[in-house]
């Protein structure tokens, strides 16, 4: 049964179309890679699909409930938790208040939040800074940091924008070991990323997205040899 | 409620029992202070103290620059009054029907307004502001108008004025800690912080915006009822935005976004304009002076430079090293 499923979404910027009937869904359970190149349409729809952004026309249905147009917030008690590109935290709270809001909002307890705080960050390497204001720590620490809030509840489907960007690659491996393990537990994913051997390593199917379409919506292997897919990233005499 | 060692919590509990150590100072002035005219300079300094407290509620913790701070003060001393005047109510009906009409004024208006943000959000306030006093200022068949009203007192002397004062200033104090302290602390802060990130983790964002803005209005409405009964006389001049203004700067100077932040500066700004009187407008300008050199290059007012003095120095080597870490 689809866990999440995007139907013929479209939405235009003036007149830049960044997302074109955009259709495909994600059984549960799985873990799908969302490539594309730059300005494809890949943090667009991670927008429509969190409630940042109302799509023009088309649909999306969470566990076959129609769920566009719904606010972020609503969203986000529905269990779609989403990581941004650019990091958002909350600079003079604590890494672990940061983690709490998370938590309390999901409507847990705030004596249950605290306890799966520590744990999360502990599982994630950041119990040193644990205690210090997100606005001190570096990119990489509240790129994790950012990761975490996404699992303080277990998410019906966690969207990651770009959660490997500019991260040292020891802080990388923590969180792609954190999405393996989760995965093996049956946790639903949509992976966005430009890092190819960890979209390789880590989802059995990818998609692929170009103006705002999708171009290619097959396993990971099968959308890498691509020839349309290799002619939308390095253009046609590559292909 | 849980224990917690962050910073932001230790922080939080320092300011509080600092806060708290400064309204002990007060409650022993008396003893020191016996001229009557300067109690009532302290005595007004701490109605002034619980409407700076309520609006840092809303701009230092929630982010939301209100400048309508005076005028919830205003509303809830002529609904004290009026009731006084026109039905005989005493102080006892007349303080919780400020606090509740002020509060509801401050929800109908925090529904309309909480969608707004930044220069949009302090327009609409301080139109409402301005509104208000003017519908005040000219109902002079049911208000007097700019003649005033007169409100009955409750006590004779002037110390159990003082101490009610304290009294109701440490609850609004205490309530506050515990309130930031409370999982709707957390979402007041993160609101402050990102509301786009506050949404996306599932903080209803206009709802809890709203409750700061209601109870704000509550707190005020309050202080405004209390001034009434002490001064036993209340005017339009309660809302004027020059009075917001000395809140506000009350609020950048002693430290926005901290519990001590508010009562330190209403004290501090208060006191010293009482000795700035002979100066006339001109103390104004020193305000207004120090909030943009406040503002400017001290974010966190003197509880800030006080932090960065005594507390800050101690612990700055070890979160310089774990946060390069």
């Amino acid at each position: 049964m689809p866990c999440l499923v995007i139907d013929c979404v479209s939405k235009s910027f003036g007149g830049l179309k960044a997302l074109d009937d955009a259709s495909f869904s994600i059984a549960a359970g799985e873990l799908v890679g969302l490539i594309g190149p730059n300005g494809s349409g890949k943090t667009t729809l991670i927008n429509v699909l969190s409630g940042h952004l109302a799509c023009d026309s088309g649909r999306v249905f969470l566990d076959d409930k129609p769920i566009s147009g719904l606010r972020p917030e609503a969203l986000a008690r529905l269990g779609v938790l989403r990581m941004f590109q650019l990091t958002r935290a909350f600079p003079r709270m604590s890494a672990i208040d940061n983690l709490m809001v998370a938590g309390c909002a999901l409507g847990i307890s705030q004596h249950e939040a605290n306890k799966r705080a520590r744990k999360l960050i502990e599982d994630l390497g950041l119990t040193r800074i644990m205690n210090l204001d997100a606005g001190n720590l570096s990119g990489g620490q509240l790129k994790l940091l950012e990761f975490g809030s996404c699992f303080m509840v277990p998410p019906r489907i966690a969207l990651l924008d770009e959660p490997f960007a500019a991260v040292h690659p020891s802080l990388k491996e923590t969180m792609a070991g954190f999405i393996r393990r989760r995965h093996a537990e049956g946790q639903t994913f949509l992976l966005v990323s430009h890092d190819m051997p960890v979209i390789i390593e880590l989802c059995p199917r990818t998609v692929c997205m170009n103006a705002g379409k999708v171009i290619a919506d097959e396993t990971t292997r099968e959308v890498l040899n691509d020839p349309v897919v290799i002619e939308a990233y390095l253009g046609e005499a590559a292909a | 409620m849980v224990a917690n060692k962050s910073s932001t919590s230790v922080r939080q509990r320092v300011e509080f029992f600092v806060s708290l150590g400064i309204l002990a100072l007060i409650a022993v002035l008396p003893t020191m202070v016996t001229n009557a005219y300067w109690q009532g300079v302290v005595i007004v300094s701490m109605y002034f103290a619980m409407l700076a407290a309520a609006w840092n509620l809303l701009a230092g913790y929630t982010g939301q620059f209100s400048l309508a701070p005076a005028t919830f003060g205003m509303i809830g001393a002529y609904v004290t009054g009026l009731l006084s005047y026109y039905y005989g109510a005493t102080a006892i009906v007349g303080i919780p029907a400020a606090v509740i009409v002020a509060g509801v004024i401050g929800l109908s208006l925090g529904r309309i307004v909480m969608r707004l943000r930044g220069p949009y959000l302090a327009l609409t306030t301080l139109s409402f502001a301005e509104i208000m006093r003017l519908v005040i200022s000219n109902s002079i068949d049911i208000t007097r108008g700019d003649l005033g009203l007169n409100v009955p007192g409750i006590f004779q002397g002037r110390l159990a004025y003082y101490y009610m004062m304290l009294a109701v200033l440490v609850a609004i104090q205490i309530g506050l800690y515990f309130l930031l302290r409370s999982r709707g602390g957390l979402y007041l802060r993160a609101i402050r912080d990102d509301e786009i990130a506050a949404a996306s983790r599932g903080v209803k964002i206009v709802w809890w915006k709203t409750y700061a803005f209601t109870l704000s209005a509550a707190i005020s409405g309050l202080a405004g009822a209390l001034y009434g009964h002490f001064a036993q006389f209340i005017s339009p001049e309660l809302g004027l935005l020059s009075q917001s203004g000395i809140i506000i700067s009350m609020v950048v100077i002693g430290g926005l976004g901290t519990l001590v932040g508010p009562i330190g500066g209403a004290f501090l700004v208060y006191v010293t304009s009482e000795f700035l009187r002979d100066f006339g407008g001109y103390q104004l300008v020193v305000f207004a002076f120090l909030v943009i050199i406040f503002g400017r290059f001290f974010r966190e007012g003197l509880w800030g430079l006080l932090r960065a003095a005594f507390g800050e120095r101690r612990s700055l080597p070890p979160v310089v090293q774990a946060a390069s870490e």
